[in-house]
């Protein structure tokens, strides 16, 4: 699936913000479980657990994996994700994907580094206050400001604020 | 020439005129044979070339005119008869009337023109108007028409000393009036309630008396009245008295005499006396409009409202600047017809971080205008600025098929916005942005959508709180801090 299901987990978090839910769930890749710990490192999201099909108890969303994956449960994981919500308003309001799988875009260090500082570059916008940018480099999937501390660039993934 | 006027006429006529007209003639040769040579005295009454007959005379008019001689106005004396006839001096009666209803100054004023102008020369030169801008009519507004002037208002002024008499000044003026009237077989006048006091108090005012002296008094002198009136109706049939008062009298009475202090004096104003500024009982108990923190600035009361809902001064809400941005008429469509108003959206803003926007409608223009004014004064909220000088990062804010994006701007960029953004900038004191309308450009839904983006700007401190990070503004950390 690879980037098709970074956009649709685009989607399905900002629609999950925007009903203020408190723990969704995302199919359980490798691609989304890096993105999902890059927003996590980021501080957009709460938690990031692997279960089961159902929820996992509050408590266990804090502690190590419970269950570990064998090739029978794998196809069950899900990538359970606690959202953030502040003063009322949820810390992750617009998740909009800039990489479809019918157009990468891709951006290299130099151009990274114009449009981290508010300035557009091609197809990029410049980011705006508060936004901020993931992409997936060679390095994992990274947030701009790690991308520029680690001078590289990449396939640009999504833009969060 | 004309074909009805042949050459031997015509010569004739001209020769007979001629004659005719020869003591003013020049004297002139031998008439000329030929007859397009004129005489330069001869007269002929008709134009030349003209197919009308020719007048044998000169045209009179209708109505003679009276010479002057005629008229005997020709000589010194009659002249000076005309004169002393038509323009008379001021008798020395008339000037001491004269004296009775102008002051000396007047008088004076009266004599110098009168002395200025001599009568001569009204009699010889004086003319009856013809210009244009003459009065329709010959009048020297020494009188007054009923018809054309306005009513003459040459009674006194009420007496703005006047006030509603009491019962003792009532009582009297009864009996003045009543004393008008000679019933029965009373001579003089009646008693009054100074002759039923003891002698020491016959010379103080009522009001000095102590009271049992008072009640005695009152009572005497009612039963006086009393045995006056059954003693002069003995006998007599009350309704039909001789000489007494008329039912038209009592009426002209309850009409028209006056209840004030003013010796019934009569004027020209049907309109009562204006309240006293302190009426005794009231003194006090008035409440008072105008707020003493005002300090005069609000006399009228417009401010009130908003001072109490915002909790400034009156002082302060003088200072708020106000722009008007919309104005549009509206209409409600009614069975009846379309009900028009007039909708006004101003902005009000201190210059320093608040802004408001007010809309009002009504059927008066300067109505809507003016609750729209404080309506922007009522509602104004801080706006969060960077710096003092722009907004935090891009907004971007939907009303309707409107659309406004803002952005922030370096200092000195200035204010690149249109203008009702500009005015809202300018109340707000933002000085740098940029502002784009990329779709409808609705005035009311760009001030909208404009006050709405500026409402809701990111704030840094709560992205930073909501993701656990510490934000940090470069511009303030690279060349330490000096930025500006």
């Amino acid at each position: 699936m690879g980037i098709a299901s970074i956009t649709n987990a685009c989607a399905h978090l900002q629609n999950a913000a925007r009903a203020r839910l408190g723990l969704t769930s995302l199919p359980n890749t490798k691609y989304n479980l890096r993105l999902a710990l890059a927003m996590h490192r980021a501080g957009l999201i709460a938690s990031v657990t692997r279960g089961g099909p159902r929820p996992p108890p509050p408590e266990a969303l804090l502690a190590a994996e419970a269950e570990p994956v064998t090739s029978d449960n794998v196809a069950t994981r899900r990538l359970w994700i606690g959202l953030k919500y502040w003063n009322n308003e949820p810390v992750m309001r617009n998740v909009s994907p800039v990489s479809k799988p019918s157009r990468l875009v891709t951006a290299q260090f130099d151009e990274l580094s114009r449009v981290a500082r508010g300035f557009g570059v091609h197809q990029l916008k410049g980011l705006n206050l508060g936004e901020t940018m993931f992409l997936s480099t060679d390095r994992g999937v990274l947030e701009v400001r790690e991308a520029l501390a680690k001078k590289v660039g990449g396939l640009v993934l999504c833009r969060v604020s | 020439m004309s074909v009805a006027r042949p050459v031997a006429r015509r010569l004739v006529s001209g020769r007979l005129a001629a004659v005719a007209g020869a003591p003013c003639a020049a004297p002139t040769p031998t008439p000329t044979p030929t007859a397009t040579t004129a005489a330069p005295c001869q007269q002929v009454f008709a134009h030349r070339f003209h197919s009308s007959p020719q007048l044998s005379a000169r045209r009179r008019p209708r109505f003679a005119n009276v010479r002057a001689a005629d008229m005997g106005l020709m000589t010194e004396k009659q002249i000076d008869d005309f004169t002393t006839e038509k323009f008379p001096r001021y008798t020395k009666e008339e000037l001491d009337l004269l004296r009775t209803k102008y002051s000396p100054a007047q008088i004076a004023a009266l004599e110098a023109g009168e002395a200025a102008i001599n009568p001569r020369d009204l009699t010889v030169q004086g003319r009856l108007r013809n210009d244009p801008y003459t009065l329709p009519y010959i009048d020297d507004f020494a009188e007054t028409q009923p018809i054309i002037d306005k009513r003459a208002k040459n009674k006194e002024a009420p007496d703005p000393s006047a006030r509603f008499m009491n019962m003792d000044e009532f009582t009297q003026d009864l009996i003045l009036w009543a004393d008008k009237f000679p019933v029965g077989d009373v001579t003089g006048q009646l008693k009054t309630l100074v002759d039923f006091v003891p002698e020491d108090f016959k010379t103080t005012p009522e009001g000095n008396w102590p009271g049992e002296v008072r009640e005695a008094a009152h009572k005497a002198f009612q039963l006086y009245l009393e045995s006056e009136v059954g003693r002069q109706n003995k006998g007599k049939d009350v309704d039909d008295v001789e000489g007494g008062p008329t039912d038209a009298d009592i009426l002209q009475y309850i009409l028209e005499r006056s209840a004030m202090t003013d010796d019934n004096r009569t004027t020209d104003t049907s309109l009562a006396h204006a309240l006293p500024s302190k009426v005794p009982g009231v003194a006090g108990k008035y409440k008072q409009a105008i707020d003493p923190e005002d300090q005069g600035l609000d006399d009228l009361g417009v401010y009130q409202d908003v001072k109490r809902r915002t909790g400034l001064s009156v002082a302060e809400l003088l200072k708020v600047q106000t722009k008007q941005l919309v104005i549009r008429t509206v209409s409600n469509q009614t069975r009846l017809g379309k009900v028009r108003k007039v909708s006004a959206i101003y902005c009000a803003g201190n210059g320093n971080g608040w802004l408001g926007i007010g809309e009002a409608k009504s059927t008066e223009f300067s109505i809507a205008l003016n609750k729209a004014r404080l309506m922007a004064m009522q509602s104004m909220k801080p706006i969060r600025r960077y710096e003092n000088r722009t907004i935090y990062g891009t907004v971007e804010s939907k009303i309707s098929g409107t659309i406004v994006r803002m952005s922030a701007r370096p200092p000195g960029f200035g204010l690149r916005v249109s203008h009702r953004i500009f005015e809202m900038c300018r109340a707000a004191g933002i000085t740098d942005l940029a502002a784009s309308i990329p779709r409808s450009r609705n005035p009311m839904n760009t001030v909208k959508a404009a006050y709405k983006a500026l409402l809701t700007q990111p704030d840094p401190e709560e992205i930073a709180m909501g993701r656990g990070k510490k934000l940090v503004d470069v511009r303030k950390v690279y060349y330490g801090g000096a930025v500006y």
